[in-house]
């Protein structure tokens, strides 16, 4: 342990010099990163303003149809189905599950021209229900596993509306594609 | 030491230390949140999963910049290797306790509150290296005391990382210990990495010269992460 004596001035100047560097790059640069708040306009000039939305994230503008879809799946006692939309990147969906008892569930999505690995699990466990509003991060299937671990029929009902492409079922290793119905021709 | 603060060079010394801190904002803010996919695996995880968690917590400490800032605090000027044991020894008991106690007993402190206090820790064994205490005499507090009690406060934030995930009650008590002993793991992975920079750095006559500013340095580095945690307290509570 260091024994020397140390001037009061030179510790008082340190620990003054410590925290003011702390709250400088605090408000300089974290922020405007973590944020969005940008007291010294820094995150601005940084470009750091980008990472945390705040009002530039809030519209993003879509170009695909606007459908809706309401879908419900049976499953018996261990049964599993997959149902994903195809989406583009930065495009939206709004939805709802609810089943009438409790489920596993994985909201994942597979990266377009990649292999099933490297798939990304958003949300996963055991519920009865899930709403949500889903951007996807890139362009490829997004969606849902529903496994019923009971010993009793449970009934999935999921209503969502977006800007997908495409709907597709996937069960029992056959998959059934269903066009999207757009709310406004 | 002071006269390398003022000047072209000491102006230039603490620009380049600033961005250095700058760069190691990320590693702060990620301090205290476990990386997706492992959130998902735990959430899914039905029953006993050690190696996985044994892995989970090495990587939660080697990524713990604040609790490494602290290590490093702690054996700054420790050059004989019973007192890096005894002092490493009595940070890891403290987390330990308040990491098992933390998840068993559902104790939830806010999670901000108690990564200010880690920020804190780091200030404070700054000070401590600086020779801030020296002076107090009688009033002195005891650095294995406090290196002890502020372990009991890693250990806490250390449960409340685990505590965002929904742990199943599965194995609870065996994923905990095994996640207890990965972090030790990883404490013992990060610590070879520090003393070996350490034991170079002190071979050089100017460790001793340095060591202040190096000290300055770190408790920046604990007042960024102070002010960090109370700001987004202050902001999610709005």
């Amino acid at each position: 342990m260091n024994q020397a004596k140390v001037s009061r001035r030179k510790l008082g100047i340190a620990t003054g010099a410590a925290l003011g560097v702390g709250l400088l790059i605090l408000v300089a640069i974290v922020l405007p990163a973590e944020f969005g708040v940008d007291p010294l306009k820094t995150g601005r000039l940084l470009g750091l303003s980008d990472l945390a939305g705040g009002e530039e994230g809030a519209l993003i503008e879509q170009h695909t149809n606007h459908a809706e879809d309401h879908v419900e799946f049976i499953l018996e006692p261990f049964q599993s189905v997959e149902y994903k939309y195809t989406m583009d990147a930065d495009t939206a969906i709004v939805f709802s599950w609810q089943a009438d008892g409790e489920v596993y569930f994985d909201m994942h999505s597979e990266p377009a021209g990649r292999p099933p690995e490297d798939e990304v699990s958003f949300a996963a466990g055991d519920a009865s229900e899930q709403r949500g509003v889903y951007i996807a991060p890139f362009t490829g299937i997004h969606g849902w596993f529903w496994e019923n671990r009971g010993f009793e029929e449970v009934t999935v009902r999921l209503s969502a509306a977006g800007f997908y492409a495409l709907a597709t079922e996937y069960r029992d290793g056959s998959t059934f594609d269903i066009e999207p119905e757009p709310v406004l021709d | 030491m002071l006269h390398q603060l003022t000047g072209k060079n000491g102006l230039r010394l603490l620009l380049n230390t600033a961005l250095l801190a700058a760069l190691g904002v990320p590693a702060l803010a990620m301090a205290h949140s476990i990386a997706e996919g492992d959130a998902s695996f735990v959430i899914g995880a039905d029953g006993p999963a050690i190696i996985p968690f044994i892995y989970l917590g090495a990587k939660h400490m080697v990524s713990g910049f604040d609790h490494l800032l602290f290590l490093a605090g702690v054996i700054f000027f420790l050059y004989r290797p019973i007192d890096v044991v005894k002092y490493v020894t009595l940070f890891a008991v403290g987390h330990s306790i308040t990491l098992i106690l933390g998840v068993l007993a559902d104790i939830r402190i806010n999670a901000h509150l108690v990564d200010a206090i880690i920020g804190l820790s780091i200030v404070y064994k700054a000070l401590e290296n600086m020779g801030a205490f020296n002076n107090l005499g009688r009033f002195r507090p005891d650095t294995r005391l406090a290196v002890f009690a502020f372990g009991l406060f890693h250990g806490f934030g250390l449960a409340s990382s685990l505590q965002e995930l929904e742990l199943s009650p599965e194995g609870l008590l065996t994923n905990l210990i095994s996640f207890n002993i990965g972090v030790e793991l990883g404490q013992l992975f990060a610590l070879g990495f520090m003393l070996l920079a350490f034991s170079v750095w002190r071979s050089y006559s100017s460790f001793e010269k340095h060591a202040f500013l190096a000290n300055t340095i770190i408790m920046t580095g604990g007042f960024l992460a102070i002010a960090y945690q109370l700001t987004s307290w202050y902001l999610q509570s709005a």
